[in-house]
């Protein structure tokens, strides 16, 4: 809301500096937004040092504060000053005969006042000319422009119609007819739905209430007589048509938040006055009221000790009442406090709790002490997945992944890699095609941060994301990772060697190991988005949780990377992860008591047999005794046949009742040889 | 005189057995006459001493110069551990978390999916309410299955999670809620359609405005600086009554003003206020019983004030450029 500080002192005697006036109601609610300065301060003969235009924010709440004299009642309460109120020269009682008015649809229009005006058609004098532009209103004519000066002044929307364009003389405020249009003052045309209200004459739609006029019956310079419109229309009603219209205007942003529905007549009134002072025109005969359900206002039990509850300070009696009767309230003390009798124009009023509101703000919250709430039990324990991810974001960054934030909704097109199409959630209003799907995975928007990376000079990316994902089926919580390049930085010590499926596999096992959950792998039921024979599904406590291996080159090459780069992924669900933690506390086994005996041996196998089938024949042909088994080497090439593989592997044995002897452990390691050459054809070498 | 052979041939000419000067010398001290012999063996051995000295302050000279059995060059990079970087707005949200649970408080987290009654209806915002044009919503096309009723948009703040809890929970209540949310806000250097923001709930009996106000000055004071100024002013929410914005003196300029805070020496950080009774009633706590008050601030707002961040969108790029600018 732009305002001219001069205009503001035709209400209240304020005599303080534009900026000191911006800054207290900025402390009472009202931020300033900018403050500019006047050119045209002479002609208005104000003085030039205390003259500006104030811009400020005005809440959604406080549709009374959209003009002048409602922040009037602001600085006058801020600075304890007298509010002049606005009395304009009231019209004759008998109402005009001029026109007609069928209020029809009492629900949309709680209240229409119209009346009737002989005008003569030309331009505003400068004085209402610039305050209108202050307030970056363009001055049209002098008609128009009273219109919006009562408008701004009082916050009350008015329209003038041309009496003469009215068909049979007639204002019939109903809702609009299926299939009605009307072009309206922008000389748009628009279509009209049955759920909007319309001012129409009797034959069509001459406005759109509390939006905007319309061209036909709009004044002009041939205009000799208007119909002064000022209503009350329900706020619902205005917000859904503007919306639905895309029509936003001065009218339409105060009647959606609420008017006042008891200024109507004063608005009349107000214009009238305006159009005599100005020599514009003449009222004739007075103002039609259709008012069906007059509203009386609201009463409010404001109790003392409730507002030093609320606030947490005690405010004096005299301050409280003064600053309820600056705003316009009405008091009454009694026992506990006070009857408040709330004005119309305050919408936002309807509780006790609104007018400790109005007494704390312009006490000032400056003036509130810092206190402490008393802790008066011990606060439960947070969510166990803020402990939880916080460690796997840990055990991530020290594999060396970095971690990203990337936006939960993506591309339909990468997402489609990722998931069904019927699993997809598409965004029903969004921003763009970028962001249209909810992701079902966190793998495309971590891609599209590798790609990033490697369009930057990047070798070697290393990252991970922890968040939400979004199915059909609801929002789960994952973690994934997606390497590229290198492992390790380079090293004077020794080559490199390239990320491959073991370091994401390695991943999945550490955060397993992590939250104390067993992980297993196996090549069932791949997702396509992975490299076959590169990738495995990872199971916990039972169920699938997720995924390793090499993205597909397809979809690499879509992120915009070379195809042949390669790409390593981990994806798991973290809640699944976590269930499968074992529900028995940990409790700790004696250490060993015994040494152990470790036997290294090497076989060579066919190149495709599993290690773990390897491990499988060993377990089954060794004693209790065997405590640990680690591949140590995995060899092809010279010494080794073609579509061989030789294996190193070392066997640890140890009892925990007593030392192992040599030849029992020999004697183990035959039966192991020889399970391992019947089950695998495996040749020790 | 340059390596120990040179060192060698020095002691094989002074001191040598068979043909050392200085041992010729002490033979020939040997032959001299008797009353001489004293003062002549005196500063023959005296001379022979000062060589000895000379020739081992020469040799540990030397060796000292010598690189020691199996050195290495310590100027070589170190194998330093490969470690990853946590994410600024993690670690602004962890502060966050760390401050909040000494204060007393539970650490929650809520779903992003959400119904329009959490989103909304129960925080006294009903449908066609103005307020709702203050957050511009993404809805979702058709439903998914949210945490009870069907979810229908993403969260516009995190405040539903403050029904979520009342609805199940008794006061006392001391919770934060840190989360992401989503507005429909095109991206650009202050705006993205996805942010995080971190809730917080205090309601019991005689809770006041005063505790709000010295709860989040003591916030500021600890994530910001010891002397970090708090201040709140009025504005509107739907649902708290009475509504603050909050702001912190500016970290930049300390008040004497700067293009960052405009020159204003305040940082705005968020909103607050008294919880509303319609959001009390739709929980089902008494209002006349209890009071309590909410606050929510933008966590990348506040590691934007942090860290000096100049455009918002850094934060979602995953530039490691970027994230390796801040700590394990």
């Amino acid at each position: 809301m732009k305002v001219l500080v001069s205009w503001l002192r035709d209400f209240v005697d304020i005599n303080v500096s534009p900026d000191e006036l911006g800054q207290t109601l900025t402390m009472r609610g009202f931020e300033l937004s900018s403050i500019d300065p006047v050119d045209t301060h002479q002609k208005m003969g104000s003085d030039p040092f205390f003259d500006a235009v104030l811009d400020f924010e005005v809440t959604a709440n406080r549709p009374d504060a959209l003009s002048v004299i409602g922040l009037a009642r602001e600085v006058g309460t801020a600075y304890s000053l007298p509010v002049k109120p606005l009395v304009p020269k009231p019209l004759p009682q008998t109402p005009t005969r001029d026109v007609t008015v069928r209020l029809e649809a009492p629900d949309l229009c709680p209240r229409y006042a119209a009346a009737v005006a002989d005008v003569t058609i030309g331009p505003s004098p400068e004085w209402l000319a610039a305050r209108l532009q202050a307030a970056g209103v363009r001055p049209i004519n002098n008609v128009v422009d009273v219109t919006n000066y009562v408008l701004l002044e009082l916050g009350q929307p008015m329209h003038a119609f041309d009496l003469d364009r009215l068909a049979g003389k007639e204002i019939r405020i109903r809702r609009a007819r299926p299939g009605e249009r009307i072009k309206t003052l922008d000389s748009t045309d628009r279509a009209l739905d049955p759920d909007m209200l319309v001012i129409a004459d009797a034959d069509r739609a001459q406005a759109i209430a509390g939006v905007m006029g319309g061209g036909l019956s709009e004044v002009s310079d041939s205009t000799r007589t208007i119909v002064l419109e000022s209503a009350f229309f329900n706020p619902k009603s205005v917000r859904r048509t503007s919306k639905m219209l895309g029509l936003k205007t001065e009218a339409s942003a105060r009647f959606e938040r609420g008017a006042d529905v008891n200024a109507a007549v004063t608005g009349i009134e107000r214009a009238i006055t305006l159009l005599v002072e100005i020599g514009a025109g003449q009222g004739r005969g007075g103002a039609i009221d259709e008012y069906p359900s007059p509203v009386s206002p609201k009463r409010i039990e404001l109790r003392r000790a409730r507002i030093g509850s609320m606030l947490g300070l005690e405010i004096d009696d005299p301050d409280i009442e003064r600053i309820l009767k600056g705003l316009g309230f009405q008091v009454r003390r009694n026992e506990a406090g006070w009857e408040v009798s709330v004005p119309t124009f305050r919408v936002d009023v309807s509780r006790e709790v609104d007018l400790i509101e109005e007494v704390g703000r312009h006490y000032g919250y400056d003036r509130l002490p810092s206190t402490f709430p008393a802790l008066t039990e011990p606060a439960p324990p947070s969510d166990p997945r803020i402990a939880r991810d916080r460690l796997v974001r840990r055990v991530l960054a020290a594999a060396g992944c970095s971690e990203a934030l990337t936006f939960s909704f993506i591309d339909t097109a990468l997402a489609a890699h990722f998931a069904d199409h019927d699993a997809i959630v598409p965004i029903g209003n969004p921003l763009s095609a970028q962001f249209s799907v909810l992701r079902p995975s966190l793998l495309p928007g971590l891609l599209t941060s590798v790609a990033h990376n490697r369009h930057r000079e990047r070798a070697d990316v290393r990252l991970f994301e922890l968040g939400a994902t979004m199915t059909r089926a609801g929002e789960s919580r994952r973690v994934a990772a997606a390497l590229t390049g290198h492992a390790g930085e380079a090293h004077w010590s020794g080559a490199r060697r390239p990320i491959d499926f073991f370091d994401v596999k390695g991943i999945a096992e550490g955060l397993g190991g992590a939250l104390q959950a067993d992980v297993t792998f196996d090549a069932a039921s791949l997702p396509s988005y992975l490299v076959r024979g590169r990738a495995a599904t990872v199971s916990a406590g039972g169920r699938v949780i997720g995924s390793v291996g090499m993205l597909a080159p397809a979809i690499v090459s879509a992120a915009g990377l070379a195809a042949n780069e390669d790409v390593y992924v981990a994806e798991l669900d973290l809640d699944a992860l976590a269930a499968a933690r074992p529900a028995a506390p940990l409790t700790v086994k004696p250490l060993p008591r015994y040494p152990s005996i470790a036997r290294d041996i090497s076989i060579v196998v066919d190149h495709t047999l599993p290690a773990a089938a390897v491990r499988g024949t060993i377990r089954s042909a060794a004693p209790d005794t065997l405590v640990s088994i680690r591949e140590f080497d995995r060899y092809q090439g010279k010494g080794v046949p073609d579509g061989r593989v030789s294996l190193s592997l070392r066997l640890t044995f140890r009892s925990p009742e007593r030392t192992l002897t040599d030849a029992e452990v020999e004697a183990a390691m035959k039966r192991i040889l020889d399970a391992l050459k019947s089950a695998h054809d495996a040749v020790q070498r | 005189m340059s390596a120990e052979s040179d060192l060698q041939a020095l002691r094989d000419k002074y001191l040598g057995r068979k043909s050392g000067a200085i041992t010729a010398l002490m033979k020939s001290v040997a032959m001299a006459p008797a009353e001489l012999k004293p003062v002549l063996g005196k500063q023959a051995n005296e001379l022979k001493q000062e060589i000895e000295q000379q020739l081992v302050e020469r040799k540990t000279a030397l060796e000292a110069t010598k690189a020691p059995v199996g050195a290495v060059d310590i100027s070589l990079p170190g194998r330093t551990p490969q470690l990853g970087h946590i994410h600024p707005l993690t670690i602004v949200r962890e502060q966050i978390e760390v401050i909040f649970t000494r204060l007393g408080y539970q650490v929650l987290e809520g779903p992003e999916v959400e119904d329009d009654y959490h989103n909304f209806e129960a925080l006294n915002m009903p449908a066609e309410h103005p307020a709702r044009d203050m957050q511009d919503t993404l809805y979702l096309s058709g439903e998914i299955q949210g945490a009870g009723r069907p979810a229908t948009l993403l969260r516009t703040h995190t405040s539903p999670m403050q029904i979520r809890y009342m609805e199940r929970h008794q006061p006392p209540v001391r919770i934060i809620v840190p989360g992401k949310v989503y507005r429909r806000d095109d991206l650009d250097l202050t705006h993205t359609p996805m942010f995080q923001q971190v809730e917080g709930l205090v309601v019991g009996e005689g809770i006041t405005m005063a505790d709000l106000k010295g709860t989040l000055s003591a916030f500021a004071r600890e994530l910001f600086e010891p002397d970090t100024k708090v201040q709140i002013r009025p504005s509107f929410f739907p649902y708290t009554e009475p509504s603050a914005e909050v702001f912190i003196g500016c970290v930049f300029c300390h008040g004497s003003g700067c293009p960052i805070c405009k020159r204003t020496g305040w940082l705005e950080i968020g909103g607050s206020g008294m919880v509303h009774p319609a959001v009390f009633e739709s929980v089902g706590y008494d209002p006349e019983r209890y009071t309590g008050f909410a606050f929510g601030m933008g966590i990348e707002r506040i590691a934007i004030l942090k860290y000096g961040v100049d455009d918002i969108r850094l934060f979602y790029e995953n530039d490691l450029r970027f994230l390796e600018q801040f700590p394990l």
